[in-house]
């Protein structure tokens, strides 16, 4: 029976930034998936040239959004700058709920190269598609895993799976006959091993016992 | 292990039956892929037209795991992202973790400059592995003995200050576990002794190298526009010209208060990147002087507010307060209040961030991890295509990509 991961006591939906305006970390942008491609598109001409990081969180019971793409952007030239004219660039994050009834967003890796791994790895590990990315495959995960384990409704353990049937000990002597793999028992190596010495020797041992 | 990455269906997709061209499947167990990295390489002769890395095979589910943990135990499986410099990754999540828990988490001088010469020490130490084993990539097996050498004297005082070598634990949340043992400012004082003549003899052997110099030389160039599109940072990034240091741009830990120059080049090769990492190292040398100098006046190195900071333990036994603190702090740990927050820091390998979200509870709602080596590896899709499958080595040695990190 699979542990399932409850959500802890006092989960509350709660948009986060809305709670802590005291920490001026970035400035912070929260649109919707309709919105991300000209909000992004609109931040880079704006002089955002980096796409720092690209990940999800995902609220579990927080409605109507369940989940948030977070995208960290960067004001950095684009060209050689020294430590005085960047300065201290500017950052900006931006927040794309995500409903769980259509759990996709547009892509954003033909703006950036950057986002090509990172939308591969939110799309593997909670299962967000991003519309129009030319090679959406899972990247950590097998390709044949089924879920995405940092939904928070997937158990820490992973759900339970049949174990691949291992080959019974009669297979496994016939397999290949005369090596270690072959599932014969110490014992009776030792003994091939005590023939071979006696062959060697020339004689067998006085009392027929092994040596 | 059923692990079926399907490399067949990825070499069908690049795979062109005509002519000279071949692919290539370079990993996950070859030597000089730094761990377990894939690179299935499509080759004409003997150069790539196309090069996908394949990552995923260390993924171990450290975010997953982190979310499970208490707050002060997440630390101890995020250390074990980027394995070379454990202290950098842990002094990153507690930051973001004491901006959540606000003012009263605020960290004394004497442990901030200890966090910064720990961070420092683990460059050197990091940028160890890489000159080490990135000589050897390249057939250059003495230059290893000498950075292993200087690593081992630097993991001693890991050692002697957290209990552990590659993983020590050693911060807390709003200062240290301890401060530093007797002797080991004496310790210190003896590698920081030997850092400069060992470093010449490092450049030596590899800097001034011929061969090695033709082999890097105009290999995997990145131009500043590329580098910023890709998303790189730390030594790829500045070996373009572009001087972004998160030490510089967004202070912490006090790093304001030291003087260190952020090291550049223009070349945007592998040669350049080699080279801001060689002088980067004196440039952490030269922090780590000036924390020496700072390291003798005594202080606390952990607030004192007990609701995050375990009570002095002298304290345990005599009041009933202290003895209530630690008892909750160890067996429910401490409560965050609710919030997210992006924390950076300057890793070995680039910016490494911690967006942290806290719903208020004892543990972390989630804990992403901006990992400075993927988008430096993921680079290689780009300027692999054109040079000879020989440099492919010299490519993925001077990205540095740490897999630990890479596949989290």
């Amino acid at each position: 029976m699979p542990s399932s991961q409850a959500p802890p006591a006092g989960a509350t939906a709660l948009d986060p930034t809305a709670v802590r305006p005291d920490i001026a970390d970035a400035r912070i942008v929260r649109v919707t998936p309709a919105e991300i491609r000209a909000t992004l598109e609109g931040l880079r001409t704006d002089g955002f040239t980096m796409l720092l990081d690209l990940g999800a969180v995902d609220y579990l019971t927080r409605e109507p959004a369940r989940f948030d793409v977070v995208y960290h952007l960067l004001r950095l030239p684009s060209q050689p700058a020294t430590v005085a004219e960047i300065g201290t660039p500017e950052r900006v994050r931006v927040l794309c709920g995500v409903p769980s009834d259509a759990v996709a967003v547009p892509t954003v890796s033909d703006l950036w190269e950057s986002a090509d791994w990172a939308e591969r790895e939110v799309f593997d590990l909670f299962g967000i598609r991003f519309d129009g990315h030319p090679d959406l495959r899972r990247i950590q995960m097998p390709d044949d895993w089924e879920g995405h384990p940092l939904r928070k409704d997937y158990p820490l353990r992973g759900v339970a799976r049949e174990r691949t049937p291992r080959p019974s000990f009669a297979l496994k002597s016939n397999v290949a006959a005369g090596t270690p793999a072959s599932g014969r028992t110490a014992a009776a190596l030792q003994k091939q091993i005590a023939e071979v010495r006696r062959a060697i020797d020339g004689h067998a041992a006085p009392d027929g016992k092994e040596r | 292990m059923t692990v079926s990455r399907a490399p067949e269906a990825v070499a069908l997709d690049v795979v062109e039956q005509s002519g000279n061209r071949m692919v290539l499947s370079m990993g996950p167990q070859h030597p000089s892929t730094h761990g377990v990295l894939q690179v299935i390489t499509e080759i004409d002769g003997e150069t790539v037209t196309k090069a996908s890395p394949e990552i995923g095979y260390l993924h171990t589910g450290i975010e997953k795991s982190a979310e499970n943990l208490f707050w002060s135990q997440a630390s101890t499986v995020i250390e074990r992202m980027d394995y070379l410099s454990p202290l950098t990754n842990a002094l990153c999540y507690y930051l973001a973790v004491e901006q959540l828990l606000g003012p009263d988490a605020a960290v004394p001088p004497r442990a901030q400059a200890i966090r910064v010469l720990l961070a420092e020490l683990s460059r050197i130490a990091s940028h160890c592995v890489w000159l080490g084993t990135g000589g050897i990539d390249l057939g250059a097996l003495t230059g290893f003995f000498y950075c292993f050498d200087l690593r081992e004297r630097i993991l001693d005082l890991f050692e002697a200050s957290g209990g552990a070598r590659m993983h020590p634990n050693y911060l807390r949340v709003g200062g240290l576990a301890q401060d530093l043992p007797d002797g080991f400012l004496g310790r210190l004082d003896a590698v920081i002794e030997m850092y400069e003549p060992r470093m010449r003899d490092v450049r030596r052997l590899l800097q001034k190298n011929p061969i090695l110099q033709d082999r890097m030389i105009d290999i995997g160039i990145i131009t500043a526009g590329e580098a910023v599109n890709w998303g790189l940072t730390g030594p790829c990034l500045r070996a373009t010209g572009i001087a972004y240091d998160v030490r510089r741009a967004f202070p912490y830990s006090g790093y304001e208060n030291y003087e260190f120059d952020v090291i550049t080049r223009s070349e945007g090769d592998a040669y350049a990147r080699f080279l801001v990492r060689l002088d980067e190292m004196d440039e952490a040398m030269r922090i780590i002087r000036q924390v020496r100098k700072v390291l003798d006046d005594p202080g606390p190195v952990q607030s004192p507010d007990t609701k995050f900071s375990p009570p002095p333990k002298e304290t345990i036994a005599l009041s009933m307060e202290a003895l209530i603190h630690h008892f909750k702090l160890v067996s429910e740990s401490f409560r965050v209040p609710p919030g997210d927050v992006y924390a950076a820091v300057e890793g070995p390998r680039g910016e490494l961030g911690y967006y942290v979200v806290s719903n208020g509870d004892n543990r972390p709602w989630r804990v992403r991890t901006r990992p400075p080596s993927m988008y430096n590896l993921q680079v290689l899709k780009k300027i692999a295509v054109g040079e000879l499958i020989a440099d492919m080595v010299v490519m993925i040695g001077s990205l540095d990509p740490v897999f630990g990190e890479v596949d989290r």
